[in-house]
């Protein structure tokens, strides 16, 4: 008896916190060509501090998995195929963001003939995280936004 | 745009005595620091760098034809640096058999991996694009069962190319092309370009600069182990100690960013100074920062040497021999697990580093557990390092002073990276960048990690592979 009051005591509780986010996001991450700086912020993103997993943001292994290609670098010439493959393995509606200034055409160091197209012209970037490197903050706060602001519908 | 190669500082070698002359400085304890090719039109410039302490003996010869004798046999470190040169310049290294292609990428796997036959015998590619958040680069196995024959790393998915942006530049802006080749060892490269610079410049660090240099460096490698510590932690699926070490992380770099406004320390090196300015106050601030972390990284460490189910993965698991560290020319934690007893630090008159010895754990047994160990050595001594530093006072950026009447328009600059010690060298044209070579510890330590992982177990790859803990990016550039 003692047992049921205390369960039903704690749903009564649960029922009066504030709603999460209604959808979640499945990550997947592709390095064409960064500085190491993205992916090490990223993984802070999901680290105790900011526990990106909270709000329904996970990063997942496969492109198969995956609602939004995340890409970070300028995108080399030796990376270009393999980041195209990743795309075309996600399954749609999907979505690509750039993930720094690097992935978003800035200030891009580097010999021209080792990079390949800017990822704006490979592929078609529909959220934008500025940064060299973002902080895990505004990597939060760009993907958080994306779902908050209702995704872009892609076909 | 052409560009008038930077006076050799001794003669060039003729070709026929190549060999004997790279011996004759290999001799005594050399240990073989880097090589790179020049391009001039005409002919190539090959030239190979011998560090002796912190003395780096600079060798160069010309080939029209585009051909020099190899080196290879003489120092195994040397692989990498001739088959980059190859694929770069168009350089041929006579002796050098099979001259396997290493930056270029061919689609035909038999072109750049080692052959493997036998019943059972089959092969597992891993890669350019990993599982988690890691950088990209391609593993092929080569397996009976589970169990490595043979790991061939196919890296340099990355390369920007940011050697040859930064030819023909400004020399100070050269600095951007070089500290962004990677971030976690940004401080260190940008560093060893600085040094570079400054010495072709005939001018050397003051007393004060020398004091800032070694802080932003203590403070990169700070972060850098705390990260190297949480990366085993994961490899073997312990989240507790991952998640312990991570947090430890975020906390040394937001000290980054409270004392240079930049996570990873960007910015604060310059060509001739640097941006670090503290006042007694704040520097004593931080010192109590570093203190705290440093004593929460013992206690997190001391509850990790009673988790059972880490402790039981650490021993025997990516042996590297001390011989086989010595020979492949491993540099850094990695080298000093195998009992190889040698720190840039320990010799480095243009920073402040005083009388610290190299850190090598009791039993240097080259596995997983000696690699930890090292980390966990250096995380005491750098928090001594910069708790001492700290404590001096006000901390200001310092400047250069003129040291040489003449400028030689070469320089090199050697520092201990996170990941071992990291060469740049220089060629100055005026103001401008006619060459410069960056070779981190990472670079030096890929073909250590390749062999490590023979005989070992598939499933053990990446417990091996975190405990050198790499960067792709600074291989790569």
């Amino acid at each position: 008896m003692h047992v049921l009051l205390r369960q039903l005591n704690r749903v009564r509780r649960d029922a009066r916190l504030p709603r999460g986010r209604p959808a979640s996001l499945a990550v997947r991450h592709v390095d064409a060509g960064s500085c190491n700086g993205c992916e090490h912020e990223l993984q802070a993103a999901a680290s105790p501090f900011y526990d990106l997993q909270r709000f329904g943001i996970g990063i997942v292994a496969s492109p198969r998995h995956a609602d939004i290609l995340l890409v970070t670098g300028p995108v080399t010439t030796r990376m270009r195929e393999a980041l195209l493959a990743a795309y075309a393995a996600m399954p749609e509606p999907r979505l690509v963001a750039a993930l720094g200034d690097c992935a978003m055409g800035c200030n891009v160091l580097g010999d021209p003939a080792a990079l390949a197209e800017p990822l704006e012209e490979l592929l078609p970037v529909a959220v934008r995280i500025p940064g060299c490197p973002p902080t895990p903050d505004a990597i939060a706060e760009g993907l958080l936004g994306a779902l908050d602001g209702g995704l872009p519908r892609v076909a | 745009m052409t560009l008038a190669v930077a006076k050799p500082t001794a003669a060039d070698v003729p070709l026929p005595l190549w060999r004997k002359a790279v011996a004759a400085a290999l001799d005594g304890g050399g240990r073989f620091a880097g090589a790179y090719a020049t391009d001039d039109g005409d002919e190539l410039r090959w030239r190979v760098l011998v560090a002796h302490g912190a003395l780096v003996r600079s060798l160069a010869c010309r080939s029209a034809a585009r051909r020099v004798p190899s080196v290879v046999d003489l120092a195994p470190a040397a692989g990498w640096d001739e088959r980059e040169a190859h694929d770069l310049h168009g350089l041929g290294f006579d002796g050098h058999e099979p001259l396997r292609p290493l930056v270029d990428h061919p689609a035909d796997p038999s072109a750049w991996t080692v052959p493997m036959t036998g019943e059972g015998v089959h092969d597992v590619a891993v890669g350019p694009i990993h599982a988690g958040v890691i950088e990209s680069g391609h593993f092929r196995f080569h397996l009976v069962g589970e169990r490595i024959l043979a790991l061939d790393a196919r890296l340099f998915h990355k390369h920007r190319g940011l050697e040859r942006a930064a030819q023909g530049g400004d020399a100070d802006h050269g600095l951007a092309h070089v500290g962004r080749a990677c971030a976690a060892c940004h401080v260190a490269s940008s560093v060893a370009y600085a040094q570079a610079v400054e010495l072709a410049q005939g001018r050397r660090p003051s007393d004060d600069l020398r004091v800032a240099r070694t802080l932003l460096l203590e403070l990169e490698r700070l972060y850098n182990h705390l990260n190297d510590v949480s990366a085993v932690c994961a490899g073997v699926g312990f989240a507790p100690g991952a998640m312990a070490f991570a947090a430890l992380k975020e906390r040394a770099q937001r000290l980054n960013a409270r004392l240079t406004g930049h996570r990873f320390l960007f910015g604060s090196v310059a060509v001739g100074g640097s941006t670090l300015a503290l006042s007694g106050g704040a520097a004593r601030t931080a010192g109590e920062a570093v203190r705290s972390i440093g004593d929460d990284a013992a206690k997190a460490w001391r509850s990790l040497m009673f988790a059972r189910s880490v402790q039981a993965r650490l021993d025997g698991v990516g042996v590297l021999t001390r011989d086989d560290a010595v020979r492949l020319g491993a540099v850094g934690p990695a080298a000093r697990a195998s009992g190889v007893r040698e720190d840039v630090r320990t010799t480095s008159p243009r920073l402040a580093y005083g009388d610290l010895a190299a850190a090598v754990p009791e039993a240097p047994a080259g596995d997983v557990r000696a690699r930890l160990q090292v980390r966990a050595l250096e995380l005491e001594s750098t928090c001594a390092v910069l708790g001492e530093l700290l404590a001096s006072g006000e901390i200001a950026p310092g400047g250069v002073v003129t040291a040489a009447r003449d400028a030689p328009n070469f320089g090199t600059g050697l520092v201990e990276s996170p990941r071992g010690a990291t060469l740049c060298a220089v060629e100055l044209d005026g103001d401008r960048v006619a060459r410069v070579h960056l070779r981190t510890g990472s670079y030096a330590n890929w073909p250590a990690v390749a062999h490590a992982a023979a005989g070992n177990l598939l499933p053990d790859f990446p417990l091996i592979n975190k405990s050198f803990e790499l960067c792709y990016a600074c291989a790569d550039r």
